[in-house]
């Protein structure tokens, strides 16, 4: 896996900048301050009110606009298939919002993605954003504000919530990076962890982890691992999620035990990160520290 | 979600997988039952979680009379909390091995998993870890990928095992994949004395995101709305809405997954019962109000709600219109009149505290989450 960078000043390209998402979310980015330099547009869609320059297809945009990045707003059917165009044409980081990409379809996609010794982040991911300078995706400007926290959510409502808080009480963010709540997934916690470590903007680390697969637990081995060195700060939702039963993100499952709130918490606890279980009790946590 | 045994299997045999031949049997269906006589019966009952032998939920039958006395026995109870939707009554089958074979999504390791273990059958688990007996490997999601990783497993066992396992491992692989299952087990896989092999049991996931292409699967989960419940509300709604607890006091009508478990923990924490989880997704109201009636609507499920709170961040939705939505909703529904916490911040709040104060309906407005949370709390009242 190609370690995750990420350069604000990265040119980036709209798949399906001709949507109904896609023309907003296009004009969102812009105004707030990433270089959007291209969309490309669906076979029938309405050209001439568009605000970015449209091209057929990611190769064209590509070679006329030396873009890296793309932000793939299709729908979830056509996720996989916008992937593996955007890598055909050379970008090298790709960031999937769409929620409801089917599993082999991630599967397949996140092989091509390793293949191409490329970045791919999501799907089902509210995206990522350096406060103030760009943001590739939904996080609402109000959550935004520049500091000291690198931030790394499965979900995109939590983070919000839980960053307007601490950004009112004068506790901004570092980078903030949604890895999505699907399970099968471009980037998961454990691999961001490399980039909080060297990244000197980042003095401490906020997770925002859910039931379900074993991320949080990696995560923990990581940390053990490099001996990171940042102070760790951890929330996680659906203690009380009935076994069996998918919680709105179709990784937030526990089946057979497996996926418990129990094993993450003492999993992290052990590795020295500071594990909360309110919104609250987290932003009194962070506010008091020294970060 | 996990098929229904019955619905995995019947799947499998459309696919020419041998099965045991069985019908799917409830309380009142099994009354009129026609069995053959001289036959060994197994009766399962059919219930969408694993460890059912070890729960009492097989029954062994030699007649027709000792089906039904089973089924009667059992209709009314659960496993591990979930009700038993019916019975799969099949012919017992007679084996000379019980062999274990799954595939299923590995997320860490981004692959499909490939298991295979010799001694399979409901003591699989202690088998493997005792004797170190399960053989595993990761494959690409493709078919042949996963024919070549089983087979590669399947040339450590004995060489008794290649002649009946190696069509099990062809057409298991090509069914994972046909059916874009997430997880697909045969336990206990039988091998018989001729050399010919049988699913005696079967669990199948399938990745509900892909029944856009699955239209047979997308049936078959229709077909039974009152087994896959949430299922069948987000094929029917296209959002997530899951009921948590019949006895709830407080009805949740909320936007984001991770948001609302936390404020479902956040409840329990304080010691009120919520009645549902909901991730109503307003960036996907479109000016309509049909969303949001069709979580008030299931409120009418609960007799103990004293109180909604509904929870909105807006990011981009504009406010006064969500409110004028949420006005909508309630006239709709008048049912509900208990009284409502709407935690509303972001784009045009101020629009949405005129319109709603014009209503006059007993709707509190508060910017702050925690405040709306101890504010339902309150109205909620302690748990007798």
């Amino acid at each position: 896996m190609t370690a995750f960078q990420l350069d604000a000043q990265a040119k980036v390209i709209v798949q399906g900048a001709t949507g109904r998402m896609g023309r907003r979310h296009s004009e969102l980015m812009k105004q707030y301050g990433t270089r959007i330099v291209g969309g490309i547009a669906g076979a029938s869609a309405r050209r001439e009110d568009s605000d970015v320059t449209l091209f057929d297809h990611c190769a064209d945009a590509v070679a006329a606009t030396d873009a890296t990045v793309s932000i793939t707003l299709v729908p979830p059917m056509d996720v996989l298939a916008a992937v593996t165009e955007a890598l055909d044409a050379g970008i090298r980081c790709i960031v999937s919002p769409s929620e409801g990409m089917p599993v082999r379809d991630a599967l397949i996609a996140y092989a091509r993605v390793k293949e191409h010794g490329a970045i791919w982040v999501g799907p089902s991911t509210p995206g990522l954003a350096i406060p103030n300078r760009m943001k590739l995706g939904f996080i609402p400007d109000v959550s935004l504000s520049p500091g000291p926290l690198g931030v790394m959510s499965k979900s995109g409502t939590l983070s919000y919530e839980v960053c307007f808080r601490l950004a009112r009480r004068g506790v901004g963010q570092s980078t903030w990076i949604g890895v999505g709540g699907d399970p099968v997934k471009g980037l998961r916690f454990a691999e961001l962890l490399p980039y909080f470590q060297q990244d000197a903007a980042t003095r401490a680390v906020l997770v925002l982890g859910e039931i379900g697969g074993s991320e949080e637990e990696e995560l923990a081995a990581e940390m053990i691992r490099l001996s990171f060195s940042k102070p760790v700060f951890v929330l996680l939702a659906g203690a009380s999620a009935p076994e069996g039963v998918t919680m709105g993100h179709a990784g937030a499952l526990v089946q057979g035990g497996r996926g418990s709130i129990h094993s993450k918490m003492s999993a992290l606890r052990e590795a020295g990160a500071a594990v909360f279980t309110s919104i609250e009790s987290l932003v009194d946590g962070v506010t008091r520290s020294d970060v | 979600m996990l098929l229904l045994e019955h619905d995995a299997k019947e799947l499998a045999r459309q696919r020419g997988i041998p099965v045991p031949a069985g019908i799917f049997v409830d309380s009142q269906s099994v009354e009129s039952m026609q069995l053959e006589n001289d036959v060994a019966w197994v009766v399962k009952a059919q219930v969408g979680v694993g460890g059912r032998g070890k729960a009492g939920g097989v029954g062994f039958a030699n007649s027709t009379r000792e089906v039904v006395d089973f089924v009667r026995t059992h209709a009314d109870a659960s496993i591990k909390g979930q009700r038993i939707a019916g019975f799969r009554v099949e012919r017992k089958v007679f084996f000379v091995h019980e062999v274990y074979l799954g595939f299923m999504v590995d997320a860490e390791r981004r692959g499909v998993r490939v298991l295979l273990c010799a001694q399979g059958g409901v003591d699989v688990e202690e088998n493997a870890q005792q004797h170190d007996a399960m053989l595993t490997a990761i494959a690409a999601p493709d078919e042949a990928s996963l024919i070549a990783a089983a087979s590669q497993l399947l040339a450590q066992l004995p060489s008794s095992f290649h002649g009946p396992l190696a069509p099990a491992i062809a057409a298991l692989a090509s069914a994972f994949v046909a059916f874009d299952a997430t997880l697909l087990e045969v336990n206990p896989l039988f091998v018989l004395a001729d050399g010919s092999w049988i699913a005696g049991d079967m669990k199948l996931a399938p990745d509900e995101n892909a029944f856009p292409r699955q239209p047979e699967l997308e049936r078959v989960v229709r077909a039974r709305p009152d087994v896959y419940r949430e299922a069948n509300f987000k094929l029917d709604h296209d959002f997530d809405y899951v009921e948590i607890d019949r006895r709830g006091q407080v009805g949740l009508l909320t936007t984001g997954a991770g948001l609302s478990m936390m404020l479902i923990d956040e409840m329990l924490q304080a010691n009120r019962r919520p009645f549902n989880f909901c991730d109503v997704r307003t960036g996907l109201l479109r000016g309509s109000p049909t969303r949001l009636i069709e979580v008030l609507k299931q409120f009418k499920n609960g007799p103990e709600i004293s109180v909604v709170l509904v929870n909105i961040f807006a990011g981009i939705t504009d406010l006064g219109e969500f409110a004028q939505l949420l006005l909508q909703a309630l006239d709709a529904v008048p049912e509900i009149t208990v009284p409502v916490v709407a935690r509303l911040i972001g784009n045009n709040v101020d629009a949405a505290k005129t319109l709603i104060a014009q209503s006059g309906r007993p709707i509190t407005v508060e910017m702050d989450l925690d405040k709306a949370l101890k504010l339902a709390i309150d109205r909620a009242g302690v748990v007798a």
